[in-house]
């Protein structure tokens, strides 16, 4: 129970100080993802500054030659952006206007309702023009652009002081508690490593499976579509979903003429959902966390109920961390033996320190 | 960036930690990666380092001062896994228990944590004011995944003392005969 409260404690600090959080968790998942050649470097023979350094700036180095290489097109494309988002949104009200037309003429209670005329109304209510909308975006990710320009900065110095870090920290524990410390610390690093890296791997498997079943469907951009959904899917439930409707949104507009390839994409995603919870996550989250599925799908729900999304998104990590400590911290507290040890010496240092007064 | 495999002049740690049984055999720049696995703690006269009966995390080198390992007397007990059993956390002093050995510089102790997390099988306590090297299990068995050659030093080295104290406890109990 403690350990539930701790948890929601943290997430409703966390929700506060989000400018510092996200690029934290962004420069922590890269600093995962770049450990494996940082160590590779270690191990042949590099010291740990120069190999940080080393990787570090090569993923710099492929990051700004893949948004050069990106560069020209997008911004050949700018001009465009507002007409192809309101192609897309426009796209997507005539499916959905299509579809529950279509049940209407299946079901009289829902013609007599006249429920696709009342959803447009509201839609259109509710939308507004497109431009009211992407200039709070806009905004939004200008303002955000600094902090996550530090997640980078921060992967190099987890990468070239983690282990300063870890020397540090236990250094500062007095004698009676190093080595279920040192334990401790060891759990949290792998509880934190496997998350993290089981993260990176369940990204790499919705793209592969996304990007291939969009390029059998024949929907354009299979990859680009796949990545940006399985992004998405790192916020728990709204992710999936509006990765869902990003790829609805493009199958209706490109096929205008052809709702069941829409359809087909609402039914990719059922599997591919399918597939995570049954296959993906437990061979690469759920085994990380070692958590009973009741209390990950409770947590989540309580994570998006007391911090929004970023609660949806830090929920996770931040109980399979605090369970660690808890329960570390607990034995440590519990065992009379290791607090007797401690009293102990802290005795002996205070005779050492007043033997000649 | 060009001289980023170039061996490095050796430091006066590194020198000290090669003069340790442990490491004898590793290379500086193999040292120069241990190193960055290592703690160091200090002891005064009398701390307890670890309790017999404690499940063991790490080994711990003497780099200077002397560490007495005691183990309790089962003797009027009859049957000492019993007693462990019954006592999983027991109180002692240093002058209630049995001394098994005083271990100066260079030596190293409680090397059954780098094997397994069986319970540490006596009591480690600071005869004199010490600093001690500690060398975490987990550490270890991350270098036996990543880095074998150096992790296969350390364990040969690990082999030979243990067989030493084999031979040595066997000689005691006058059963030469079964030494290979």
């Amino acid at each position: 129970m403690a350990i539930i409260a701790v948890t929601c404690l943290l997430l409703l600090v966390f929700q506060k100080v989000l400018w510092l959080v996200v690029p934290f968790l962004l420069g922590l998942i890269l600093y995962y993802f770049l450990y494996p050649p940082v160590r590779s470097l270690i191990y042949s023979g590099m010291s740990r500054d120069a190999a940080a350094s080393v990787v570090t700036l090569a993923f710099l180095v492929l990051l700004a030659l893949a948004v050069a290489s990106m560069m020209p097109r997008l911004t050949s494309q700018v001009s465009h952006w507002q007409d192809t988002l309101d192609r897309y949104v426009q796209g997507g009200t005539q499916l959905l206007d299509a579809s529950l037309r279509s049940l209407e003429s299946h079901w009289p209670t829902l013609a007599r309702a006249r429920l696709a005329d009342t959803v447009a109304a509201r839609l259109n209510q509710g939308a507004g023009n497109i431009s009211d909308h992407i200039e709070p975006v806009a905004l939004g990710i200008m303002a955000w652009t600094p902090s996550l320009l530090l997640a980078p900065f921060l992967a190099f110095f987890f990468l070239r002081d983690g282990r300063r870090f870890k020397r540090f920290l236990s250094a500062a524990v007095p004698n009676a508690f190093f080595e279920r410390t040192l334990y401790l610390l060891h759990e949290i690093d792998r509880t934190a490593r496997a998350y993290f890296q089981g993260l990176i791997n369940l990204t790499i498997l919705d793209t592969v499976t996304l990007a291939a079943g969009l390029w059998l469907l024949g929907i354009p951009g299979p990859l680009t579509l796949g990545v940006i959904c399985a992004v998405l899917a790192w916020v728990p439930y709204v992710g999936s979903i509006l990765g869902g409707l990003l790829v609805v949104l493009v199958a209706a507009t490109d096929f205008p003429n052809d709702p069941a390839m829409a359809y087909w994409a609402i039914g990719l995603f059922g599997l591919v959902r399918l597939l995570d919870d049954f296959f993906y996550m437990p061979l690469t989250i759920g085994k990380s966390l070692e958590l009973h599925p009741l209390v990950t799908v409770l947590m989540i729900f309580v994570g998006g109920a007391v911090a929004g999304v970023p609660g949806l998104m830090l929920v996770l990590p931040v109980l399979g961390v605090v369970m660690v400590v808890g329960e570390t911290i607990g034995m440590i507290v519990t065992d009379p033996r290791l607090m007797a040890r401690h009293r102990h010496a802290r005795n002996l240092r205070r005779e050492q320190v007043s033997s000649d007064l | 960036m060009v001289n980023l495999f170039r061996l490095r002049k050796t430091t006066p740690r590194l020198e000290r930690l090669h003069t340790l049984s442990l490491f004898v055999n590793l290379t500086p720049a193999e040292l120069r990666i241990v190193d960055g696995l290592l703690h160091e703690r200090d002891y005064l006269e009398g701390e307890v380092i670890f309790d017999e009966g404690e499940e063991g995390q790490a080994i711990y080198i003497v780099a200077s001062g002397e560490v007495l390992i005691c183990r309790q007397e089962h003797a009027e007990v009859g049957n000492s896994r019993a007693a462990d059993s019954a006592m999983p956390h027991p109180r002692r002093r240093q002058g209630d228990s049995g001394r098994v050995a005083q271990l100066g510089p260079g030596t190293f102790f409680g090397e059954l944590a780098l094997l397994d997390n069986s319970p540490r099988s006596a009591q480690a306590r600071a005869a004199k004011p010490c600093k001690l090297i500690v060398f975490f299990r987990d550490d270890f068995v991350s270098l036996l995944d990543t880095h074998a050659r150096i992790a296969s030093k350390i364990s040969r080295e690990l082999a030979r003392h243990l067989g030493a104290r084999m031979r040595t406890m066997a000689l005691s109990m006058g059963a030469r005969q079964h030494i290979v």
